[in-house]
């Protein structure tokens, strides 16, 4: 792509990949230059930014297996022939899900897992740790269980952990898609240090906002095809219509769901509640978005409002019909053979005589309806599980982190079944981090902080105006 | 949506909060391997003979042992409620469906199933032992869970079993994921109009479950070879602290396990059997004196280092 430095940490050469049984290469006639510094790479979910950044470090082909060819080098070594071990002292990955990379349970010796493993005296896996520590600014973690940390916290461990190993290139796959905004500035700030530092940082990412003003190069990975340069980052604006001005609090419609000095959290004597006589509701056709960092009761509040969480005080009134609800992790809930089949499974259990093919062609999965879900790539399992969930004409659409991991073409095609099903006098709840997602498509944004619930007209920032929600 | 973060535990309380660790567990951490040979001569002196006497007193040294190392955080109580609730049960069993044994205490219909007839001291007694033999066993490895973290099961391991040590490990940090992915997945299942009926139903949610479970390993496998996981031998990031306690600690606990073993083989009379008439257990001073040197660790043991967790210089 770019002209050769000499410099350069990686060079990839008509470089084609297919995953085992498959057809159609993932990677297609890849010419590609990483030099030091900071890459960006977009791209629509499954277009292969993911198959790319598994090639630095030898997953692809080695772990994944499959076909693979062209030439490549990455630091000096053939990614496709030298051992993975050896591989992940030049080039390291981190992943997308902070819990599935996690080995043990304390910080210090995640970090240092690598180093065990390449069989490093002890003297010298502590200078590691605490000097890849230091790079990030997380010695204050020392001594804490993973499981306490905040996720950007977590993947900053996970970054250190790969860091330990001295890697002159280190890729990041999606690193922020589970992150707070807080979380995620804090890691994309560790990896413009590190690319200040001299190393080539290249990150897959949706967000690409932050981090564009300092990258050094944008690549984009679609179909396969990497092409130098940033794909244009359209806005959701344009998708969805117009809506009523800034700063009315009031309900838009008639009421649809209420929760009424709602005090709720996991049952049990020891626990504290995570919700304090909170009071909230919404209308028809209206959708409210609630918004707070990790761990302030977004998810506790959806599922009271689901019914699946019975709340320990308080009163909860949902509207007749049914209440589609889209956990976390949504691709979990997958298990049929194709996507259709998905659809068409909530559209019989809920006794709608509607087609699948519609919502299927709303959630632009028309081509991909006869493919097994989780043979899909992230983004798209993402659409499929949105499809299957809220297919069915609910009364009441409850959401959690809906973006989750999704690309622009998707939150686009989220927003407008939003649109649909609101047109249709749905309510519409969602728990986001997303907060351009909120500020376009929802009519009231809450804040949840500590037990408090703020709201927020739309548009403004700094107007916080205690709710009901009381706090402690 | 968690609540407040959980307390650390174990290593992690000491640095972060020396305080806590001063209180709850007064020694410098011992190393994993001492846990680990300890544990392993506790259940042997609890099962090799079924001598009530004995069977009590290493279930009573190891409640207090654990009590002694118990990390803040964690909690104890859950484990003993369900540890006493399986050996009443044992107790009951023996006691509704033996019938032997002289004393009979009361008498169930002949015509009950299994459980008419002659309920007799005996039996209870019998199974009262049964019993705490699996008190004692449970108590003896739950300091492996409750006081030491997956990663020093891992450093307690031989070296040719450590590979093994790490699945046991990275497998026992998936369990928490199972848990959430269960109640998520059947949360949202239920949302799409899925209601239990019948056990072939769950398969809605079960198959998403094991899917999701699988593909979780899978991505941790990646994620652990991706960080050179399998290049050779390995070395542990925590210092060998195996010093003059951890040796007296052992040489107590294999001492035990050892005279037990020894004395059972030298046919020196430990069992009891409580049939057809009961009568006391006999009792060996020295095999008593073998079960109370399994409390070692939860003595104050001269400290040959300073409090600093395992793995870190202070």
């Amino acid at each position: 792509m770019s002209a050769s430095t000499g410099t350069r940490l990686a060079r990839l050469e008509h470089v084609s990949y297919w995953y085992p049984n498959q057809d159609e290469p993932s990677l297609r006639e890849v010419d590609l230059e990483i030099e030091p510094g900071l890459t960006l790479i977009a791209g629509d979910s499954g277009g292969g930014k993911s198959t790319l950044l598994r090639l630095f470090d030898g997953l692809v082909p080695q772990f994944h297996g499959g076909r693979v060819s062209g030439r490549a080098e990455v630091a000096g070594l053939d990614p496709f022939r030298t051992p993975i071990p050896q591989l992940a002292q030049r080039a390291g990955l981190v992943f997308q899900d902070v819990e599935t990379q996690s080995v043990y349970g304390t910080v210090e010796r995640e970090v240092a897992f690598g180093l065990e493993n390449l069989g490093l005296p002890r003297a010298e896996m502590h200078d590691r740790v605490d000097e890849a520590m230091a790079a990030l600014g997380i010695e204050s973690l020392v001594g804490r269980r993973l499981e306490t940390l905040s996720g950007g916290e977590r993947q900053r461990v996970q970054l250190a952990a790969v860091l330990v190993l001295r890697p002159q290139l280190v890729a990041l796959d999606e690193p922020t898609s589970q992150l707070d905004p807080e979380g995620a500035a804090a890691l994309l700030a560790a990896c413009l240090g590190l690319a200040a530092g001299g190393r080539a940082v290249v990150v897959a990412e949706h967000r690409l906002e932050t981090l564009s003003p300092a990258a050094d190069r944008r690549l984009t990975v679609e179909g396969g095809r990497v092409t130098l340069g940033a794909a244009e980052l359209p806005g959701l604006s344009g998708v969805a219509p117009a809506r009523p001005p800034a700063g009315d609090p009031v309900p838009a419609g008639e009421p649809a769901w209420e929760l009424r000095d709602v005090v709720a959290g996991p049952a049990g004597r020891s626990r504290e509640p995570v919700l304090h006589d909170l009071s909230l509701a919404g209308g028809r056709g209206e959708v409210v978005a609630l918004l707070g960092p990790n761990g302030s009761g977004k998810t506790t509040l959806l599922r009271t409002l689901a019914g699946l969480l019975p709340p320990l005080a308080g009163t909860v009134r949902r509207p007749a019909g049914r209440t589609a609800y889209l956990p976390q992790n949504p691709g979990a809930l997958l298990h049929l053979p194709t996507v259709r089949a998905e659809v068409a499974l909530t559209l019989r259990r809920t006794g709608s005589g509607e087609s699948p093919e519609p919502i299927l062609a709303a959630f632009g999965l028309d081509l991909l309806a006869d493919r097994y879900p989780r043979d899909l790539s992230s983004g798209e399992r993402q659409r499929a599980a949105l499809a299957a969930t809220v297919a069915g004409s609910p009364t009441l659409v409850l959401l959690d982190e809906p973006t989750r991991g999704m690309d622009r073409a998707a939150r686009r095609s989220l927003a407008a079944a939003v649109e649909t099903l609101t047109a249709g006098g749905s309510a519409v709840v969602l728990a986001t981090h997303d907060t351009e997602l909120a500020a376009e498509l929802a009519d009231r944004t809450i804040e949840l902080r500590g037990g408090l619930a703020v709201e927020r007209a739309r548009g403004a920032v700094a107007d916080e105006t205690p709710l009901s929600g009381g706090s402690r | 949506m968690t609540g407040p973060p959980a307390p650390s535990r174990a290593t992690a309380a000491a640095h972060t909060d020396p305080a806590s660790r001063a209180t709850r567990a007064p020694h410098a951490p011992l190393a994993p391997r001492a846990w680990l040979v300890w544990s392993l001569a506790a259940v042997t002196v609890a099962l090799v003979t079924d001598n009530p006497v004995y069977r009590g007193l290493v279930a009573l040294v190891a409640l207090n042992v654990l009590l002694t190392w118990l990390p803040p955080g964690r909690r104890v109580r859950p484990l003993a409620v369900a540890v006493l609730v399986a050996a009443t049960l044992a107790a009951l069993i023996n006691l509704l469906a033996g019938h032997t044994g002289a004393d009979v205490i009361a008498r169930l219909p002949e015509w009950l199933p299994l459980v008419g007839g002659p309920l007799t001291l005996e039996s209870l007694a019998f199974g009262g032992a049964i019993g705490l033999g699996l008190v004692a066993a449970l108590f003896s490895v739950a300091p492996l869970s409750l006081v030491l973290e997956p990663h020093d099961v891992v450093d307690a391991m031989p070296a040719s079993l450590e590979r093994t040590g790490i699945a046991v490990a990275t497998s026992l940090n998936l369990v928490s994921g199972f848990g959430r992915t269960f109640t998520e997945v059947r949360d949202a299942q239920r949302m799409r109009g899925w209601k239990p009926a019948g056990l072939r139903s769950w398969n809605e949610v079960l198959v998403p479950v094991i899917l999701t479970a699988i593909e979780d390993s899978v991505r941790l496998a990646e994620a652990m070879e991706a960080r050179a996981f399998g290049a050779g031998r390995r070395t542990s990031y925590a210092a060998s602290s195996f010093g003059a306690r951890e040796a007296v600690v052992v040489a107590a606990a294999l001492a035990a396990a050892t005279l037990f073993v020894g004395l059972r083989i030298a046919g020196v009379a430990m069992d009891w059997y409580p049939y057809p008439t009961i009568s006391l257990p006999p009792i060996h001073p020295l095999l008593v004196l073998a079960c109370l040197g399994l409390a070692l660790p939860a003595f104050p043991l001269p400290t040959h280092r300073s409090a600093a967790p395992p793995g870190r210089s202070a």
